[in-house]
């Protein structure tokens, strides 16, 4: 209210102090009324001084801005959502070649209609894997001994078949081992395709090799359709899922770390070292079982061992004595309370990487007290393996001494070896642990819905098909978890504005989702091994980014922080310079106003 | 002819050659399938003159050296992979609570020179690589120790908290790194880690003594561990590791007789048990353990001090002392039956020498714990071996500019008579190293070095025989100072001052409670002429023992000082905001100002005020006016028109609005943006 009635009050003394813009005008003028009207224009130099100072501020806002600013690399937020919604919308199909060899079924079954019934179960059996599909293709041979009948006819797949190279003589043999070899011989070749040779006439007989075929003989008065069943779940169940339930462990787990190193570390736990104490001679068996496992698994992970021995290492739970079986019964509801995690300092590895992924196994060696221990299932009989596994954790076997009786000769304190025979079965359980870690079964019988399968284990303790399932499965998760890890970095980068984003981390990023492409592209063109590589490379790399040191700094410069230190400055400016601009514009209006009255009533007079 | 001959002759030398060395290879690699993982356990117990006990563990753990470091049996696999990741030729670990009291529990044998610490952690390390890769192995060990232990052990990693001393530190090479942290608080968090590196940890053998309320109740604890990596030479042969720990903790034992009001019995020194001072026994060795033993050490002065006792009583002291019936011992009784009595060899110089009795653990059981007592029957005093100086530091000056340090070394007594031989020779000289670390915000100038010996300042030039000055560059690297001073050997004190600027850091360089001032390291004051060795000799060669054969070894006698605290100057924390404020008011009340100044019509105010002042005075004014026209000692005039009522109510209602608009504002501002 003040500056208007400042305003009101001003005229006389405007016309007093701007006495150079207009003459004085005479008093004796009538009906001029100062309060309402003026001679001459308002005066525009206040007007324009204060709203430069003030459009000056304006235009300094932005250097300012600039200069508070902190230093963000940008990130491709829009690649790294291609990414995610291209894995989403289920982009990423491994392709796939089956053969289906039918022999010594005679002219009468037709290879298309195989092919469309083979293909009609196998729809039948796909339960739509939301993560990762495949896109397969099926060819049917059915050899005549002299001539093929193919479906379909001109197939790039399964041409490497010669006809007539596979008969049923082949297959009467019961070593499943040569048979593998011969068939490995004949399908064998560039291709990489999943055969299953059917066989009519002999002992029933359904096996799947160490390479990437299997074969099944089946007797003579049998029914091709029964087969054909038999054969989609095979290639399903088998060849795609790798033989394991659905549901048991979640098969998007990978044990890998995040760069793709996994280190195992055997550990022996003398419970009671008072009782008796036990060495192994680990460096045997890292050479003769290990090492072989671990060169099969190198396209899947970097793979270390280290061993210990520890002592003093009860485990946490009361075990009771059974009668019947004359030892010491754990039971399965116990397990949980097995592993001491107080006592038993398995230790994480000085030698690995951050971000090794440590599996721990351990061979529990009980005390006097309770030898023999064994461990219950649930159904009431004792476990044949003696060992449990931990999911991403590790497994642990229990091993009794033999006797298990405190000889009065046995000297306390020297040592005992564990006969290299025992030692060996238990590495045995071992490797079917760590097969059972990674999802596979440890049995080698495939019970499908529709017969059971031999799985011929391998010596190197996975097979080529397992291999592939594993770098199948390790592609599909480590790309998925790059687009999680990136999606959730670029979700927390967009949510704190004020986070200083290191040129690393945005390099990082590029290079991970660089790699992302090289997999999918690898993945889509079949190249296992490769697109595996790049997948771990850029699951890596988008950790590091995710990880990087610099991120924290964020908690130490907020905008509270920033508001802080600028508002004693500039909300005082701001209120004068707006404040100034603002009465400075009133009263310009309404001088004009003014000016215009007395104009137009000049004009009227006139 | 001569030409032909000679490649046959280089071929025939190069296949034995081969074949030899395959030879030697095969042999080396059956000795070292022999050679086993050991493990050590040892406890020395002894009692000091001011009524407190030593107790000193000693674990000794040790890996040959083969070609797959990777599989271990009893040695712990962290060390052994720390070892080779970091390619660790020597280091110790030391974590120290309380400070050793060099003039009453000695100053020369072998546990105060190695086992006496300064406070805090200190690590040093001697790593296996060119010069130019020791930093970044030093960094990433620290961080390592510092998970390994639970120690916050990783800020060695800055430039500014480690050096490389050149010479004057003991195991002295260039590619040797050292580092202390004064201020860091020792408790059971490192304990546990450091027992787990044992293989029976505290669940059996000597450790299981070690109870955490009593050691941490004791006066001095320092925990140490010290490894050397041995025999690494040949390629794809993992290096084998000697690691030594040790625990050494000074306990007051609770004297049971303290009550009793006999005078004569309130002299005598306090008797203590096992499971007096540490409120457990052994029962029973480790299994692992090659060997478990428990020593009880007599020193020099004590055993002197009975001998004389004795020959009061006119027995044969010797034969009191050594004889296997302790009931008929006058001065003091044994528990315990010891298995084997040491004597020392006794040097030239010394006609005294130490007793050391030796319990082995392994005949206790569970239903018989070990649990040595000693139960003193007559007062005895006796003083404990003294190092030749003993050295103190501290500071001098006052303010918070500068200061002084000074490091004062004063010949104790026994050295005198230990130096008596040759004090009479002219030309006896005794040799004192001094390393010091100063950090970089102490800004010592090394010019104003001065020497003064029995009070008399001395040119340096003669007392320093070699000087190594690294000088501190700001916010990079510590200062450090080594000397060898050559003092004659009837010095009776002398001392070293040196003279310093307190720097000024940067704010976010101080550290939390940067009041409580900053700590300047101990220096080490070592006597390489003297060597602390107890030879005791041990006929069977079958029962070795780590620590008796660490007795034998030929150390320098070494003594830390004091930690100094200096105050620096420190900022108001809160200051570089306040400045900021003020400033910024400044500035807003300059540019307000000029602002109004610029759109200022003075003619117009002026007429506008006269109006005003003809009208009608508010309230405030009229306040105003009255209280200026109080203070100038006049009667104030009463305004020419009163308030109306109505005028200053709406004036009211102005007031209200505005109120409630700022109101309004802020709680939009708290709404929308908190």
């Amino acid at each position: 209210m003040a500056e208007i009635s400042e305003a009101h009050d001003s005229d006389s003394s405007k016309l007093h102090e701007s006495g150079s813009e207009a003459p004085p005008r005479p008093d004796s003028e009538p009906d001029f009324d100062p309060k309402l009207m003026r001679k001459t224009k308002p005066g525009l130099k206040r007007l324009f001084l204060t709203f430069s100072v003030l459009f000056s501020f304006l235009l300094g806002f932005p250097f300012l801005w600039k200069s508070v600013e902190i230093y963000r690399s940008p990130l491709p937020f829009r690649e790294i959502d291609s990414l995610s919604t291209q894995l989403r919308s289920d982009n990423l199909h491994f392709p796939l070649h089956f053969h289906a060899l039918f022999v010594g079924f005679g002219p009468d079954p037709d290879p298309d209609q195989l092919r469309r019934s083979i293909l009609s179960e196998i729809t039948k059996l796909t339960s739509q894997n939301p993560k990762c599909s495949n896109n397969y293709t099926l060819s049917v041979t059915v050899d005549l001994g002299s001539r093929c009948l193919r479906s379909p006819t001109s197939s790039p797949h399964s041409s490497s078949y010669q006809c007539g190279s596979i008969s049923a003589t082949d297959f009467v043999q019961n070593d499943d081992v040569a048979v593998d070899e011969r068939l490995a011989s004949v399908f064998g070749g560039k291709t990489k395709e999943y055969s299953v040779a059917v066989v009519k006439g002999g002992s029933e007989r359904a096996v799947v090799g160490k390479h990437r075929h299997a074969w099944m003989v089946v007797g003579d008065g049998s029914e091709v359709e029964v087969a054909v069943v038999k054969v989609a779940e095979l290639l399903v169940k088998v060849f795609i899922n790798g033989g394991r339930d659905e549901g048991s462990i979640r098969n998007e787990f990978m044990p890998v770390g995040a760069d793709g190193k996994i280190v195992l570390s055997f550990n022996l736990l003398n419970a009671d070292p008072l009782d008796w104490v036990y060495d192994w001679d680990f460096e045997k068996i890292d050479d003769t079982l290990l090492a072989p496992m671990i060169e099969a698994l190198a396209p899947v992970a970097n793979i270390s061992v280290e061993s210990q021995v520890l002592y003093h290492t009860p485990k946490a739970s009361f075990s009771y004595w059974n009668q019947k079986l004359e030892s010491y019964v754990f039971s399965t509801k116990d397990l949980p309370f097995f592993v001491n995690s107080n006592e038993w300092h398995l230790d994480t590895s000085i030698a690995a990487g951050g971000r090794s992924k440590i599996l721990q196994f351990a061979v529990y060696v009980p005390s006097a007290k309770e030898c023999p221990l064994l461990l219950q299932l649930p159904n009431g009989e004792i476990s044949k393996t003696n060992g449990f596994i931990s999911p991403m954790w590790g497994g642990v076997i229990v091993w009794n001494p033999r006797g298990c009786l405190k000889d009065s000769e046995f000297e306390p304190g020297a040592k005992n070896i564990i006969p290299i025979q025992d030692l060996e079965n238990m590495f045995e359980v071992f490797i079917g642990q760590f097969r059972q870690l990674f999802g596979f079964k440890s049995v080698n019988v495939y019970a499908g819905a529709s017969g059971d399968w031999d799985l011929l284990p391998s010596e190197r303790g996975f097979t080529k098909w397992e291999l592939e399932v594993l770098s199948r499965q390790q592609t599909c998760f480590n790309l998925h978890s790059c687009a999680t890890t990136l999606g959730s970095l670029s979700r927390l980068v967009q949510s704190l504005p004020r986070m200083i984003i290191m040129d690393e981390i945005g390099k990082q990023v590029k290079f991970s989702l660089e790699a992302a492409k090289l997999a999918l592209s690898n993945a889509s063109s079949g190249v296992y091994e490769s697109s595996a590589a790049s997948s771990s490379q850029a699951r890596s790399l988008a950790e590091d980014a995710f990880f990087h040191p610099s991120i924290m700094s964020v908690s130490y410069y907020s905008f509270e922080h920033c508001f802080a230190v600028y508002s004693p400055f500039f909300l005082p400016v701001s209120m004068h310079v707006v404040l100034a601009a603002l009465r400075e514009f009133r009263r310009y209006k309404q001088e004009k106003a003014k000016y215009l009255v007395w104009k137009a009533k000049a004009n009227t007079a006139s | 002819m001569a030409l032909l001959r000679r490649p046959l002759l280089v071929l025939i030398l190069i296949v034995t050659y081969q074949f030899l060395q395959l030879w030697i290879a095969v042999g080396s690699v059956i000795e070292e399938g022999q050679k086993q993982e050991e493990f050590y356990e040892e406890l020395l117990l002894k009692p000091l003159p001011d009524r407190k006990v030593l107790t000193h563990f000693h674990f000794q753990s040790s890996a040959p050296p083969t070609s797959n470091g990777r599989h271990h049996h009893l040695f712990p696999k962290a060390i052994s992979q720390l070892v080779q990741k970091f390619r660790v030729k020597e280091m110790e670990l030391s974590f120290t609570q309380g400070r050793w009291n060099y003039e009453s529990w000695g100053g020369f044998d072998s546990i105060p020179s190695s086992n006496a610490k300064p406070p805090g952690v200190e690590l040093w390390a001697v790593f296996d690589v060119p010069q130019h890769l020791i930093d970044a192995l030093w960094k990433n060990l620290t961080h390592t120790l510092s998970g390994l232990f639970c120690a916050s052990i990783n800020f060695l990693e800055s430039s500014t908290a480690y050096s490389a001393p050149e010479w004057s530190f003991p195991p002295a090479s260039g590619n040797l790194r050292y580092g202390t942290l004064p201020r860091e608080a020792v408790c059971t968090e490192n304990l546990t880690p450091w027992l787990k590196l044992l293989p029976c940890r505290d669940k059996a053998g000597i450790s299981m003594l070690l109870d955490r309320p009593s050691i941490y109740r004791g006066f001095y604890h320092s925990q140490r561990l010290h490894l050397i990596s041995t025999g690494s030479g040949s390629e794809g042969m993992d290096p084998g590791i000697i690691l030594e720990q040790t625990l050494t903790v000074v306990l007051q034992p609770n004297s049971q007789r303290a009550s009793l009001d006999r005078a004569s019995e309130k002299h005598i020194q306090p008797s203590w048990s096992l499971s007096s001072i540490f409120g457990k026994q052994v029962s029973g060795k480790c299994v692992l353990a090659e060997t478990s033993n428990v020593y009880l050490l007599l020193d020099r002065g004590l055993v002197a001090e009975l001998k004389q006792l004795h020959e009061e009583n006119e027995k044969s002291a010797e034969k009191v002392l050594t004889s296997e019936n302790f009931r008929t011992n006058p001065c003091f009784e044994l528990s315990a039956k010891p298995d084997r009595i040491f004597i020392e060899e006794s040097s030239l110089l010394s006609k005294n020498s130490s007793v050391l009795y030796k319990f082995k653990v392994e005949k206790y059981s569970e239903f018989e714990p070990f649990d040595l007592g000693l139960t003193w029957k007559i007062p005895v005093v006796w003083l404990c071996r003294q190092a030749p100086l003993h050295a103190s530091r501290f500071l001098m000056g006052s303010g918070n500019e500068r200061g002084a340090i000074a490091i004062s070394l004063k010949s104790t007594q026994s050295s005198e008579s230990f130096m008596g031989a040759n004090s009479d020779d002219e030309r006896c000289e005794l040799r004192v190293d001094v390393f010091q670390v100063v950090p970089w915000y102490v800004k010592v100038y090394f010019h104003s070095l001065q020497v003064f010996v029995d009070q008399q300042p001395k040119a340096v030039s003669d007392i320093i025989e070699k000087i190594h000055v690294s000088p501190s560059k700001d916010k990079v690297s510590p200062g450090v100072m080594e000397l060898v001073l050559k003092l004659p050997c009837s010095v009776s004190s002398a001392a070293l001052t040196i003279e310093f600027d307190k720097g000024f850091l940067h704010i976010d360089e101080y550290p939390p409670d940067a009041n409580q001032g900053f700590d300047i390291p101990s220096a080490i004051v070592s006597f390489p002429n003297f060597h602390a060795s107890m030879v005791f000799l041990e006929n069977d060669s079958l029962n070795k023992s780590p620590l008796l054969s660490k007795f034998q070894e030929k150390s320098h006698v070494m003594s830390y000082t004091e930690v100094l605290l200096v105050p620096l100057t420190t900022p108001d924390f809160s200051m570089p905001y306040n400045v900021i404020t003020i400033t910024c008011t400044v500035f807003a009340l300059y540019f307000g100002s000029l602002l109004n100044a610029l759109r200022r019509r003075v003619a117009e105010e002026e007429r506008f005020l006269k109006d005003k002042a003809a009208k009608k005075t508010g309230r405030l004014p009229l306040l105003l006016s009255k209280l200026s026209a109080k203070l100038r000692g006049r009667h104030s005039e009463p305004p020419h028109s009163p308030p109306g009522p109505a005028s200053s109510s709406f004036i009211n209602s102005k007031l209200v609005l505005k109120v409630i608009l700022v109101a309004g504002v802020a709680a939009c501002w708290q709404h929308y943006f908190l």
